[in-house]
Protein backbone atom coordinates (compact mmCIF):
# COMPACT_ATOMS: atom_id res chain seq x y z
CA UNK A 1 0.00 0.00 0.00
CA UNK A 2 1.11 3.55 -0.66
CA UNK A 3 1.00 5.17 2.74
CA UNK A 4 1.98 8.49 1.22
CA UNK A 5 -1.42 8.79 -0.46
CA UNK A 6 -3.25 11.46 1.61
CA UNK A 7 -6.63 9.87 0.96
CA UNK A 8 -5.43 6.51 2.21
CA UNK A 9 -3.71 8.11 5.19
CA UNK A 10 -6.92 9.78 6.19
CA UNK A 11 -8.92 6.60 5.81
CA UNK A 12 -6.46 4.55 7.86
CA UNK A 13 -6.44 7.23 10.55
CA UNK A 14 -10.24 7.08 10.73
CA UNK A 15 -10.24 3.28 10.90
CA UNK A 16 -7.54 3.37 13.56
CA UNK A 17 -9.58 5.73 15.73
CA UNK A 18 -12.76 3.68 15.26
CA UNK A 19 -10.78 0.61 16.32
CA UNK A 20 -11.48 -1.48 13.21
CA UNK A 21 -7.84 -1.65 12.15
CA UNK A 22 -6.54 -4.93 13.54
CA UNK A 23 -3.47 -7.08 14.01
CA UNK A 24 -0.55 -6.43 11.69
CA UNK A 25 -2.29 -3.52 9.97
CA UNK A 26 -2.78 -1.77 13.29
CA UNK A 27 0.81 -2.35 14.35
CA UNK A 28 2.09 -1.07 11.02
CA UNK A 29 -0.06 2.00 11.35
CA UNK A 30 1.17 2.66 14.91
CA UNK A 31 4.73 2.44 13.64
CA UNK A 32 4.00 5.02 10.93
CA UNK A 33 2.27 7.21 13.49
CA UNK A 34 5.54 7.52 15.38
CA UNK A 35 7.30 9.19 12.50
CA UNK A 36 4.59 11.14 10.70
CA UNK A 37 3.22 14.35 12.11
CA UNK A 38 0.68 14.48 9.31
CA UNK A 39 -0.68 11.10 10.27
CA UNK A 40 -0.71 12.02 13.97
CA UNK A 41 -2.68 15.14 13.11
CA UNK A 42 -5.18 13.07 11.11
CA UNK A 43 -5.66 10.77 14.10
CA UNK A 44 -6.19 13.70 16.47
CA UNK A 45 -8.69 15.22 14.05
CA UNK A 46 -10.75 12.01 13.94
CA UNK A 47 -10.58 11.66 17.72
CA UNK A 48 -11.95 15.17 18.02
CA UNK A 49 -14.69 14.58 15.46
CA UNK A 50 -16.11 11.57 17.31
CA UNK A 51 -15.45 12.74 20.89
CA UNK A 52 -18.90 14.25 21.29
CA UNK A 53 -20.41 10.75 21.13
CA UNK A 54 -18.28 9.67 24.07
CA UNK A 55 -19.11 12.84 25.96
CA UNK A 56 -22.83 12.40 25.39
CA UNK A 57 -22.95 9.01 27.10
CA UNK A 58 -24.67 9.19 30.46
CA UNK A 59 -21.93 9.36 33.15
CA UNK A 60 -21.47 6.26 35.32
CA UNK A 61 -19.87 6.77 38.74
CA UNK A 62 -17.05 4.27 39.31
CA UNK A 63 -16.98 2.59 42.75
CA UNK A 64 -15.27 4.64 45.48
CA UNK A 65 -12.56 2.09 46.14
CA UNK A 66 -11.19 2.74 42.66
CA UNK A 67 -10.23 6.28 43.62
CA UNK A 68 -8.47 4.99 46.70
CA UNK A 69 -6.65 2.28 44.87
CA UNK A 70 -5.54 4.68 42.17
CA UNK A 71 -4.39 7.34 44.64
CA UNK A 72 -2.47 4.65 46.51
CA UNK A 73 -0.64 3.68 43.31
CA UNK A 74 0.07 7.27 42.38
CA UNK A 75 1.43 7.89 45.85
CA UNK A 76 3.67 4.84 45.70
CA UNK A 77 4.97 5.76 42.27
CA UNK A 78 5.80 9.29 43.34
CA UNK A 79 7.63 8.25 46.47
CA UNK A 80 9.73 5.48 45.05
CA UNK A 81 10.45 6.42 41.47
CA UNK A 82 13.70 4.49 41.70
CA UNK A 83 11.98 1.36 43.01
CA UNK A 84 10.11 -0.60 40.39
CA UNK A 85 6.51 -1.52 41.13
CA UNK A 86 7.30 -5.19 41.05
CA UNK A 87 10.13 -4.83 43.52
CA UNK A 88 7.99 -2.68 45.73
CA UNK A 89 5.17 -5.17 45.62
CA UNK A 90 7.32 -8.08 46.66
CA UNK A 91 9.22 -6.11 49.26
CA UNK A 92 6.01 -4.89 50.84
CA UNK A 93 4.63 -8.38 50.85
CA UNK A 94 7.79 -9.85 52.25
CA UNK A 95 7.65 -7.45 55.17
CA UNK A 96 3.91 -7.95 55.58
CA UNK A 97 4.26 -11.71 55.60
CA UNK A 98 7.03 -11.56 58.18
CA UNK A 99 5.10 -9.29 60.50
CA UNK A 100 1.87 -11.27 60.13
CA UNK A 101 3.73 -14.51 60.80
CA UNK A 102 5.36 -13.00 63.90
CA UNK A 103 1.98 -11.89 65.20
CA UNK A 104 0.40 -15.25 64.56
CA UNK A 105 3.24 -16.97 66.39
CA UNK A 106 3.04 -14.56 69.33
CA UNK A 107 -0.75 -14.71 69.58
CA UNK A 108 -0.70 -18.49 69.42
CA UNK A 109 1.72 -18.57 72.30
CA UNK A 110 -0.33 -16.17 74.38
CA UNK A 111 -3.74 -17.70 73.80
CA UNK A 112 -4.93 -21.27 73.43
CA UNK A 113 -5.42 -22.06 69.70
CA UNK A 114 -9.13 -22.67 70.16
CA UNK A 115 -9.72 -19.02 70.96
CA UNK A 116 -7.87 -17.64 67.95
CA UNK A 117 -10.47 -16.51 65.47
CA UNK A 118 -9.87 -15.28 61.95
CA UNK A 119 -8.28 -11.89 62.35
CA UNK A 120 -7.50 -9.54 59.52
CA UNK A 121 -4.40 -7.46 59.10
CA UNK A 122 -3.35 -4.52 57.01
CA UNK A 123 0.21 -3.31 56.90
CA UNK A 124 0.77 0.30 55.94
CA UNK A 125 4.25 0.77 54.48
CA UNK A 126 6.08 3.54 52.73
CA UNK A 127 7.44 3.20 49.23
CA UNK A 128 10.72 1.73 50.45
CA UNK A 129 8.84 -1.06 52.15
CA UNK A 130 9.37 0.27 55.66
CA UNK A 131 6.34 -0.80 57.70
CA UNK A 132 4.69 2.16 59.46
CA UNK A 133 1.58 0.74 61.08
CA UNK A 134 0.17 -2.70 61.53
CA UNK A 135 -3.58 -2.62 61.79
CA UNK A 136 -5.40 -5.69 62.98
CA UNK A 137 -9.11 -6.35 63.18
CA UNK A 138 -10.29 -8.65 65.97
CA UNK A 139 -13.91 -9.57 65.35
CA UNK A 140 -14.16 -11.68 68.50
CA UNK A 141 -13.32 -8.66 70.65
CA UNK A 142 -15.06 -5.93 68.64
CA UNK A 143 -11.70 -4.27 68.42
CA UNK A 144 -9.32 -2.77 65.90
CA UNK A 145 -5.69 -2.40 67.00
CA UNK A 146 -3.27 0.06 65.47
CA UNK A 147 0.34 -0.62 66.27
CA UNK A 148 3.09 1.82 65.34
CA UNK A 149 5.93 -0.15 63.76
CA UNK A 150 8.00 2.84 62.65
CA UNK A 151 7.00 6.21 64.14
CA UNK A 152 5.75 8.56 61.47
CA UNK A 153 4.01 11.58 63.04
CA UNK A 154 1.78 13.81 60.88
CA UNK A 155 2.85 17.38 60.02
CA UNK A 156 1.99 20.10 62.58
CA UNK A 157 -1.72 20.87 62.65
CA UNK A 158 -2.63 17.62 60.88
CA UNK A 159 -3.90 14.21 61.87
CA UNK A 160 -3.81 10.89 60.07
CA UNK A 161 -7.22 9.26 59.86
CA UNK A 162 -7.99 5.62 59.18
CA UNK A 163 -10.72 4.61 56.73
CA UNK A 164 -12.30 1.37 55.72
CA UNK A 165 -12.88 1.02 51.99
CA UNK A 166 -15.99 -1.12 51.61
CA UNK A 167 -16.67 -3.17 48.51
CA UNK A 168 -18.91 -0.48 47.07
CA UNK A 169 -20.09 2.59 48.94
CA UNK A 170 -18.25 5.40 50.59
CA UNK A 171 -15.20 5.17 52.88
CA UNK A 172 -16.11 4.66 56.55
CA UNK A 173 -14.13 6.59 59.20
CA UNK A 174 -12.33 4.30 61.66
CA UNK A 175 -10.64 6.82 63.93
CA UNK A 176 -7.37 8.73 64.13
CA UNK A 177 -4.02 7.00 63.90
CA UNK A 178 -1.88 6.96 67.01
CA UNK A 179 1.63 8.38 66.81
CA UNK A 180 3.33 5.96 69.17
CA UNK A 181 2.86 2.56 70.73
CA UNK A 182 -0.37 0.70 70.29
CA UNK A 183 -3.94 1.97 70.33
CA UNK A 184 -7.25 0.16 70.18
CA UNK A 185 -10.59 1.28 68.87
CA UNK A 186 -13.79 -0.46 69.88
CA UNK A 187 -15.99 -0.99 66.87
CA UNK A 188 -19.64 -1.93 66.59
CA UNK A 189 -20.75 -5.32 65.31
CA UNK A 190 -22.37 -3.57 62.37
CA UNK A 191 -19.06 -1.99 61.40
CA UNK A 192 -17.31 -5.34 61.85
CA UNK A 193 -19.77 -6.96 59.49
CA UNK A 194 -18.95 -4.34 56.87
CA UNK A 195 -15.24 -4.81 57.52
CA UNK A 196 -15.62 -8.48 56.68
CA UNK A 197 -16.47 -7.49 53.11
CA UNK A 198 -14.01 -4.61 52.94
CA UNK A 199 -11.34 -4.52 50.29
CA UNK A 200 -8.79 -2.36 51.98
CA UNK A 201 -7.92 0.16 54.65
CA UNK A 202 -6.58 3.60 53.87
CA UNK A 203 -5.06 6.52 55.75
CA UNK A 204 -5.58 10.12 54.73
CA UNK A 205 -4.13 13.37 55.97
CA UNK A 206 -6.78 15.50 57.66
CA UNK A 207 -6.99 18.68 59.72
CA UNK A 208 -6.05 18.10 63.37
CA UNK A 209 -8.78 16.10 65.05
CA UNK A 210 -9.94 14.39 61.88
CA UNK A 211 -12.06 15.03 58.83
CA UNK A 212 -14.74 17.67 59.48
CA UNK A 213 -17.08 16.12 56.93
CA UNK A 214 -17.04 12.42 57.75
CA UNK A 215 -15.42 11.79 54.38
CA UNK A 216 -11.75 12.11 53.52
CA UNK A 217 -10.82 15.69 52.67
CA UNK A 218 -7.03 15.47 52.37
CA UNK A 219 -4.70 13.33 50.25
CA UNK A 220 -4.79 9.57 50.67
CA UNK A 221 -1.32 8.66 51.87
CA UNK A 222 -1.44 4.91 52.36
CA UNK A 223 -3.70 2.12 51.17
CA UNK A 224 -3.29 -1.53 52.11
CA UNK A 225 -5.36 -4.63 51.43
CA UNK A 226 -6.86 -6.55 54.33
CA UNK A 227 -5.22 -9.94 54.72
CA UNK A 228 -6.82 -12.78 56.61
CA UNK A 229 -4.48 -15.10 58.47
CA UNK B 1 -8.12 22.79 15.71
CA UNK B 2 -11.63 21.45 15.47
CA UNK B 3 -10.91 19.30 18.49
CA UNK B 4 -10.21 22.20 20.82
CA UNK B 5 -13.54 23.84 20.16
CA UNK B 6 -15.30 20.55 21.02
CA UNK B 7 -15.51 21.67 24.58
CA UNK B 8 -16.29 24.81 26.48
CA UNK B 9 -13.23 27.03 26.96
CA UNK B 10 -13.80 27.22 30.73
CA UNK B 11 -13.83 23.50 31.28
CA UNK B 12 -10.87 23.03 28.98
CA UNK B 13 -8.93 25.56 31.01
CA UNK B 14 -9.73 23.83 34.29
CA UNK B 15 -8.74 20.42 32.92
CA UNK B 16 -5.56 21.80 31.38
CA UNK B 17 -4.62 23.43 34.70
CA UNK B 18 -5.15 20.13 36.47
CA UNK B 19 -3.07 18.22 33.90
CA UNK B 20 -0.33 20.81 34.23
CA UNK B 21 -0.32 20.39 38.01
CA UNK B 22 -0.23 16.60 37.59
CA UNK B 23 2.82 16.97 35.36
CA UNK B 24 4.48 18.69 38.32
CA UNK B 25 3.69 15.71 40.52
CA UNK B 26 0.84 17.25 42.51
CA UNK B 27 -1.29 14.37 43.70
CA UNK B 28 -4.15 16.50 44.99
CA UNK B 29 -4.54 17.83 41.43
CA UNK B 30 -4.73 14.28 40.17
CA UNK B 31 -7.39 13.46 42.73
CA UNK B 32 -9.41 16.50 41.63
CA UNK B 33 -8.95 15.51 37.99
CA UNK B 34 -10.11 11.98 38.80
CA UNK B 35 -13.28 13.27 40.42
CA UNK B 36 -13.91 15.58 37.51
CA UNK B 37 -13.48 13.16 34.63
CA UNK B 38 -13.91 9.60 35.92
CA UNK B 39 -17.74 9.25 35.60
CA UNK B 40 -17.65 10.21 31.91
CA UNK B 41 -14.62 8.04 31.16
CA UNK B 42 -16.10 5.13 33.09
CA UNK B 43 -19.28 5.41 30.99
CA UNK B 44 -17.19 5.12 27.82
CA UNK B 45 -15.36 2.06 29.18
CA UNK B 46 -18.45 0.27 30.50
CA UNK B 47 -20.08 0.81 27.13
CA UNK B 48 -17.18 -0.78 25.22
CA UNK B 49 -16.18 -3.51 27.66
CA UNK B 50 -19.74 -4.39 28.84
CA UNK B 51 -18.33 -5.59 32.15
CA UNK B 52 -17.82 -3.43 35.22
CA UNK B 53 -14.75 -5.32 36.44
CA UNK B 54 -12.96 -4.93 33.12
CA UNK B 55 -14.02 -1.29 32.94
CA UNK B 56 -12.56 -0.69 36.41
CA UNK B 57 -9.26 -2.25 35.37
CA UNK B 58 -9.19 -0.17 32.20
CA UNK B 59 -10.02 3.05 34.03
CA UNK B 60 -7.25 2.46 36.52
CA UNK B 61 -4.69 1.70 33.80
CA UNK B 62 -5.78 4.61 31.63
CA UNK B 63 -5.75 7.17 34.42
CA UNK B 64 -2.40 5.96 35.70
CA UNK B 65 -1.17 6.57 32.17
CA UNK B 66 -2.73 10.07 32.24
CA UNK B 67 -0.84 10.75 35.48
CA UNK B 68 2.46 9.49 34.05
CA UNK B 69 2.05 11.29 30.73
CA UNK B 70 0.33 14.49 31.85
CA UNK B 71 3.48 16.37 30.91
CA UNK B 72 3.21 15.29 27.29
CA UNK B 73 -0.30 16.71 26.89
CA UNK B 74 -0.43 19.65 24.49
CA UNK B 75 -3.20 21.45 22.62
CA UNK B 76 -2.15 19.74 19.38
CA UNK B 77 -3.33 16.45 20.90
CA UNK B 78 -6.89 17.73 21.07
CA UNK B 79 -9.06 19.05 23.90
CA UNK B 80 -8.04 17.59 27.28
CA UNK B 81 -11.19 15.50 27.58
CA UNK B 82 -10.80 14.21 24.02
CA UNK B 83 -7.22 13.23 24.83
CA UNK B 84 -8.30 11.33 27.95
CA UNK B 85 -11.26 9.68 26.20
CA UNK B 86 -8.84 8.43 23.54
CA UNK B 87 -6.42 6.98 26.09
CA UNK B 88 -9.35 5.13 27.67
CA UNK B 89 -10.77 3.89 24.37
CA UNK B 90 -7.44 2.52 23.12
CA UNK B 91 -6.87 0.79 26.45
CA UNK B 92 -10.34 -0.78 26.24
CA UNK B 93 -9.80 -1.84 22.62
CA UNK B 94 -6.51 -3.48 23.60
CA UNK B 95 -8.28 -5.40 26.35
CA UNK B 96 -11.02 -6.52 23.96
CA UNK B 97 -8.44 -7.77 21.48
CA UNK B 98 -6.64 -9.67 24.20
CA UNK B 99 -9.94 -11.15 25.37
CA UNK B 100 -10.96 -12.11 21.82
CA UNK B 101 -7.71 -13.98 21.38
CA UNK B 102 -8.34 -15.94 24.56
CA UNK B 103 -11.97 -16.79 23.97
CA UNK B 104 -13.19 -16.45 20.41
CA UNK B 105 -16.30 -14.40 20.97
CA UNK B 106 -17.95 -16.58 23.58
CA UNK B 107 -21.65 -16.78 24.31
CA UNK B 108 -21.34 -14.65 27.41
CA UNK B 109 -20.32 -11.61 25.47
CA UNK B 110 -23.04 -12.20 22.91
CA UNK B 111 -25.60 -12.25 25.72
CA UNK B 112 -24.40 -9.06 27.26
CA UNK B 113 -24.36 -7.44 23.86
CA UNK B 114 -28.12 -7.81 23.75
CA UNK B 115 -28.62 -4.80 25.98
CA UNK B 116 -25.71 -2.97 24.42
CA UNK B 117 -27.60 -1.78 21.37
CA UNK B 118 -26.76 1.39 19.54
CA UNK B 119 -26.82 4.48 21.67
CA UNK B 120 -30.46 5.35 22.06
CA UNK B 121 -31.62 8.86 22.76
CA UNK B 122 -32.65 7.83 26.29
CA UNK B 123 -29.07 7.10 27.25
CA UNK B 124 -27.73 10.33 25.92
CA UNK B 125 -27.45 13.37 28.05
CA UNK B 126 -26.86 16.72 26.51
CA UNK B 127 -23.74 17.92 28.19
CA UNK B 128 -23.95 21.63 27.65
CA UNK B 129 -20.89 22.17 29.80
CA UNK B 130 -18.36 20.26 27.78
CA UNK B 131 -19.62 19.88 24.23
CA UNK B 132 -19.96 22.77 21.90
CA UNK B 133 -23.45 22.69 20.44
CA UNK B 134 -22.27 23.70 17.01
CA UNK B 135 -19.73 20.86 16.75
CA UNK B 136 -22.26 18.38 17.99
CA UNK B 137 -24.94 19.53 15.55
CA UNK B 138 -22.47 19.41 12.70
CA UNK B 139 -21.54 15.80 13.45
CA UNK B 140 -25.21 14.83 13.75
CA UNK B 141 -26.00 16.61 10.51
CA UNK B 142 -23.16 14.97 8.60
CA UNK B 143 -23.97 11.55 10.06
CA UNK B 144 -27.53 12.13 8.86
CA UNK B 145 -26.29 12.30 5.29
CA UNK B 146 -24.79 8.81 5.41
CA UNK B 147 -26.84 5.78 4.52
CA UNK B 148 -28.21 3.65 7.31
CA UNK B 149 -25.54 0.94 7.03
CA UNK B 150 -22.67 3.44 7.05
CA UNK B 151 -24.15 5.29 10.01
CA UNK B 152 -24.76 2.19 12.13
CA UNK B 153 -21.36 0.68 11.30
CA UNK B 154 -19.42 3.78 12.30
CA UNK B 155 -21.37 4.23 15.52
CA UNK B 156 -21.06 0.58 16.53
CA UNK B 157 -17.31 0.74 15.94
CA UNK B 158 -16.74 3.97 17.87
CA UNK B 159 -19.25 3.72 20.71
CA UNK B 160 -19.29 -0.06 21.26
CA UNK B 161 -15.80 -0.99 20.06
CA UNK B 162 -17.22 -3.55 17.61
CA UNK B 163 -15.06 -5.20 14.95
CA UNK B 164 -16.13 -5.46 11.30
CA UNK B 165 -17.24 -9.02 12.03
CA UNK B 166 -19.30 -8.04 15.05
CA UNK B 167 -20.98 -5.23 13.14
CA UNK B 168 -21.75 -7.64 10.30
CA UNK B 169 -23.40 -10.03 12.75
CA UNK B 170 -25.45 -7.26 14.33
CA UNK B 171 -26.74 -5.68 11.16
CA UNK B 172 -26.99 -8.95 9.23
CA UNK B 173 -24.77 -7.98 6.30
CA UNK B 174 -21.58 -9.52 4.88
CA UNK B 175 -18.27 -8.41 6.40
CA UNK B 176 -17.11 -7.02 3.04
CA UNK B 177 -20.14 -4.76 2.87
CA UNK B 178 -19.51 -3.49 6.38
CA UNK B 179 -15.87 -2.73 5.53
CA UNK B 180 -16.86 -0.62 2.57
CA UNK B 181 -19.64 1.11 4.58
CA UNK B 182 -17.05 2.15 7.14
CA UNK B 183 -14.63 3.44 4.48
CA UNK B 184 -17.19 5.27 2.40
CA UNK B 185 -18.84 6.58 5.55
CA UNK B 186 -15.54 7.97 6.86
CA UNK B 187 -14.80 9.65 3.52
CA UNK B 188 -18.21 11.30 3.26
CA UNK B 189 -18.07 12.31 6.89
CA UNK B 190 -14.73 14.01 6.49
CA UNK B 191 -15.85 15.87 3.37
CA UNK B 192 -19.04 17.02 5.08
CA UNK B 193 -17.35 18.07 8.35
CA UNK B 194 -14.64 20.00 6.59
CA UNK B 195 -17.07 21.89 4.37
CA UNK B 196 -17.77 25.07 6.30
Amino acid sequence: MKYSDPRLQNLLAGEYVLGVLHGAARRRFERLLMESRTLAAEVTAWEGRFASWALRLKPVAPPDYLEWRLMGRVRNESRGRSVTTRNLFWRTWAVAATVVLAIVVVSQRLTPPAQVKAAEFALMSDAKGTPLWLISVHPEANRVDMKVVTPNPPPAGKSYELWMIPDGGKPVPMGLMNETGQASETVSSELLARLAGAKALAISEEPQGGSPTGQPTGPVLWVAPLVTT
Amino acid sequence: MAAVSQESPDRNRVLTDLLHACAQGRQTAFQALYREVSPQLFAVLVRILKRKDLAEEALQDALLSVWRNAGSYAAEKGAPMTWMVSICRYRALDMLRRERREVSLDMEREDIDEDGQEVSEGEMVTDTVSVSKAEERKLDECMGRLNDGQRRSIRLAYVDGCTHEEIAAKVGSPVGTVKSWVRRGLESLKRCLEAA
